[in-house]
């Protein structure tokens, strides 16, 4: 507490740090780009320039940055929505008819370690266009969702739900008032790795699955042409995404979930 | 001596585990009954018997002559385990008892009723209250209030203050006592504390050891409130100390 | 004990069931679709078998395909783990570095490994491309797993030690890094999965020939599909023996903790 006006000013220092380093590194990069002169390490300069040409004249194809950002978040958001739809009131469901999961573990525990990104071949052969990138969000991000709240409702504090009970509760009452608020911490948190590795599956199955547009693509189609600044604003645009994205989710958390001890983030 | 409302007669087991063996006693309207036994001697399995939160194997426990069942009779639990709900805020978590027994939470008298029991464990200004930002007394607070709420026909109570500090269980001891003498109810009060239990009780059961059987009965008689340091206390004390103690 | 022995019986009973259930209908849709794109269990079987004796179009077995893609995951995730761990431990000791400077690293957090593998088709060749593409992988839930648990150690501990005069390799050594491995093995189990998800992307989109990703994905081209779901099974499988494996690991390591955490 008597160090309160130092933690003031240090947060400001931390901040002025950061900045510190951030220029020194561009700094760095800056020189050291001139100096080599190698096709393999632009200069700052020379990805801006890219992200505003990609932004205003779009790739080689023709089509804008805005446009690949829009079909990968688009994707993104069927599977993903696809995956809570299913993976969430399933997940209740086998939480609370415990026997139900445990007689069908033969079959869904190998099917969740086998990686989604190894269905896309799969997939490919199956489906088509838009349904084979939704499939493979679907996959990727359902069973983060499906076992975070299978394994929540499974771990619901004893006692919280025997003082309903001991008034007489009904069953739905408790599931209403007890259960579900209880897991909804950790449906959450499943849906945040759940987008994570959505994020991973999009990027794998743009890159290998054949149409023009998405981000995945994008970048690989200057991996081709070797040219490492658009890869770099690709990079770039989808680290900030999957920040922006992880923001919300936290900021929603802290929110809805004021009544929790402590949230912890990673 | 008033009415018999709560008739015991029972054995538990679980699978070749015996835990209760012949419990047999009844209780009264409106008295202040204590059951202690010694740590581990399936004094919660009791508790959960008589509030209807699990079945006997063989036997009953009947309230005014029927199975007892928290879905018809008016009976309330006070928990061993710190039993707020962490995402209601303290008026909520008080409110849950009324709202399954029927009552809308958002009608005038349920809501003086609420108010009323608040005021009565003296949580008054904490309303809006999450359990993790009050202490762990005020909490177990909360959880009887819950319970009166109600006004239970029978109210049992499994060592509520098991997990709070020697001081604040005393001061605790007093509280429930003023609530009592406010509002008669009939009481089972489960605990391991014999000075708790001649504090409180109008009568005692002791148990033994595990499987449990009832060693012995007590009526205190004892004016209220009641001296921890008067000779008549500490001799009460000190006879069913030797009851617990006594192996066998 | 014996109510207990015949639940067990029953669960794993009903899991035959389902099981078979499942095998009997996929059998059943199979024929009834007699599509190039369905194979039968029976179908996989035969391919399992070719795969093992024969090996792919290209005459690359199994245990070959495993072996790549095996090597590639062990040699990134090493690597990983050799930055990672001393790096989160150094910048957990010293939080000061590792908060101003975050801002170099914390955006590098978020760009989907998968993202990498074009730049590292660009700049590297051969093997170190998919080393690198671990190694981005894993790198991180371990890094920042090991930074967390470094500066969440319980003070009561480092100051038990601390009375007692203990110098600071001894902290470290004693106190600290009992006290955070058990996070640490939590990332790198979590690194693990991501890896193996790598690999199988990492593997269809770099060049060569052997891995069982790029496996599935030159069986896909030619409809073998029996060849795919060999290949499906067989990446499932390696993922689920070197997860139990380091779950093997953890057990024997903390006896002490009360409990290990399942998932």
């Amino acid at each position: 507490m008597a160090n309160d006006k130092n933690a003031g000013s240090g947060k400001l220092g931390t901040f002025g740090y950061n900045a510190l380093a951030l220029s020194i590194f561009i700094l760095l990069w800056t020189i050291v780009s001139w100096i080599s002169e190698s096709l393999f390490l632009p200069t700052p300069w020379t990805v801006l320039k890219s992200f505003l040409d990609l932004c205003t004249y779009g790739d080689v194809e023709g089509i804008s940055l805005g446009m690949h950002i829009f079909k990968s978040t688009l994707r993104i958001f069927a599977g993903f929505v696809a995956a809570c739809i299913l993976g969430i009131p399933l997940g209740i469901l086998m939480g609370l008819y415990p026997r139900v999961y445990d007689s069908t573990k033969s079959v869904i525990e190998p099917i969740r370690f086998i990686p989604p990104v190894a269905w896309i071949p799969l997939v490919i052969v199956l489906l088509v266009g838009f349904s084979r990138y939704a499939f493979i969000i679907w996959l990727g991000a359902f069973f983060p969702i499906f076992i975070g709240t299978l394994l929540s409702v499974r771990s619901v504090n004893p006692t919280h739900i025997d003082v309903p009970r001991s008034f007489g509760a009904k069953r739905l009452y408790i599931i209403r008032k007890i259960v579900i608020p209880s897991t909804l911490p950790d449906i959450f948190t499943g849906m945040r790795v759940g987008m994570g590795i959505g994020w991973d599956c999009i990027m794998a199955a743009e890159m290998i699955g054949g149409e023009n547009e998405g981000l995945g693509v994008m970048i690989l189609k200057y991996a081709e042409l070797i040219r490492i600044e658009d890869i770099m604003v690709g990079m770039i645009v989808i680290g900030a995404i999957g920040f922006f994205i992880n923001e919300i989710f936290i900021f929603v958390e802290r929110r809805v979930f004021k009544w929790k001890e402590a949230i912890v983030i990673s | 001596m008033e009415r018999e409302l709560i008739d015991v007669d029972m054995s538990m087991k679980f699978d070749n585990l015996s835990v209760l063996e012949d419990i047999k006693f009844k209780v009264h309207e409106n008295e202040f009954l204590v059951i202690v036994g010694p740590t581990g001697c399936g004094k919660t399995t009791l508790a959960r018997l008589l509030g209807g939160l699990s079945k006997p194997s063989s036997g009953h426990v009947t309230i005014a002559g029927e199975d007892v069942n928290p879905k018809i009779h008016n009976v309330s639990f006070v928990f061993q385990e710190p039993s707020c709900i962490p995402w209601l805020t303290i008026w909520d978590d008080i409110s849950m008892g009324l709202e399954i027994k029927g009552n809308n939470p958002q009608t005038a008298e349920t809501k003086a009723r609420i108010k009323e029991v608040i005021k009565l464990v003296g949580l008054d200004g904490f309303e809006e209250y999450f359990p993790k930002q009050i202490s762990g007394g005020m909490k177990q607070r909360v959880a009887i209030a819950r319970a009166y709420a109600t006004k239970p026909d029978f109210l049992l109570m499994d060592e509520p203050f098991g997990h709070l500090d020697a001081q604040t269980r005393y001061l605790m001891q007093i509280e429930i006592m003023r609530i009592w003498e406010r509002e008669k109810k009939t009481v089972a009060y489960i605990t391991n504390n014999i000075e708790e239990a001649v504090y409180l009780a109008t009568r005692i059961i002791v148990l033994s050891k595990l499987p449990a059987r009832i060693k012995a009965e007590h009526s205190i008689n004892l004016p209220r409130p009641r001296d921890l340091t008067g000779p008549d206390f500490l001799r009460i004390r000190a006879e069913i100390t030797e009851q617990c103690e006594v192996v066998g | 004990m014996t109510n207990n022995y015949a639940e067990k019986m029953k669960t794993m009973g009903l899991n035959f069931f389902t099981l078979a259930m499942v095998l009997v209908l996929w059998t059943l849709i199979a024929y009834w679709q007699k599509s190039p794109f369905f194979a039968t269990p029976y179908d996989i079987v035969l391919g399992f078998v070719q795969m093992v004796t024969v090996g792919d179009v290209e005459g690359y077995r199994l245990w070959s395909h495993m072996l790549h893609s095996l090597v590639r995951v062990s040699a990134g995730f090493a690597a990983a783990c050799l930055v990672g761990i001393p790096g989160g431990l150094l910048l957990g000791l010293y939080p000061k570095i590792y908060d101003r400077t975050r801002i170099l690293v914390e955006p590098i957090r978020f760009i989907s490994p998968i993202a990498w593998i074009p730049m590292a088709i660009v700049l590297l060749v051969g093997f170190s491309r998919y080393i690198f593409v671990i190694w981005v992988a894993s790198f991180f839930p371990i890094f920042v797993s090991t930074l967390w648990s470094v500066r969440q150690v319980n003070a009561v501990y480092v100051n038990v030690a601390r009375v007692a005069g203990a110098s600071r390799l001894f902290i470290i050594r004693k106190i600290i890094f009992p006290s955070i491995l058990p996070s640490v093995i939590g990332g790198m189990r979590i690194s693990l999965g991501i890896s193996w998800m790598c690999i199988v992307a990492a593997e269809m989109i770099g060049g060569q020939m052997v891995g069982i990703g790029r496996l599935i994905l030159k069986s896909a081209m030619v409809t073998r599909m029996d060849l795919v779901v060999v290949g499906m099974i067989s990446i499932g499988f390696v993922g689920y023996a070197t997860n139990e494996l380091i779950i093997f690991i953890e057990k024997r390591i903390f006896r002490w903790r009360a409990a290990v955490s399942i998932e």
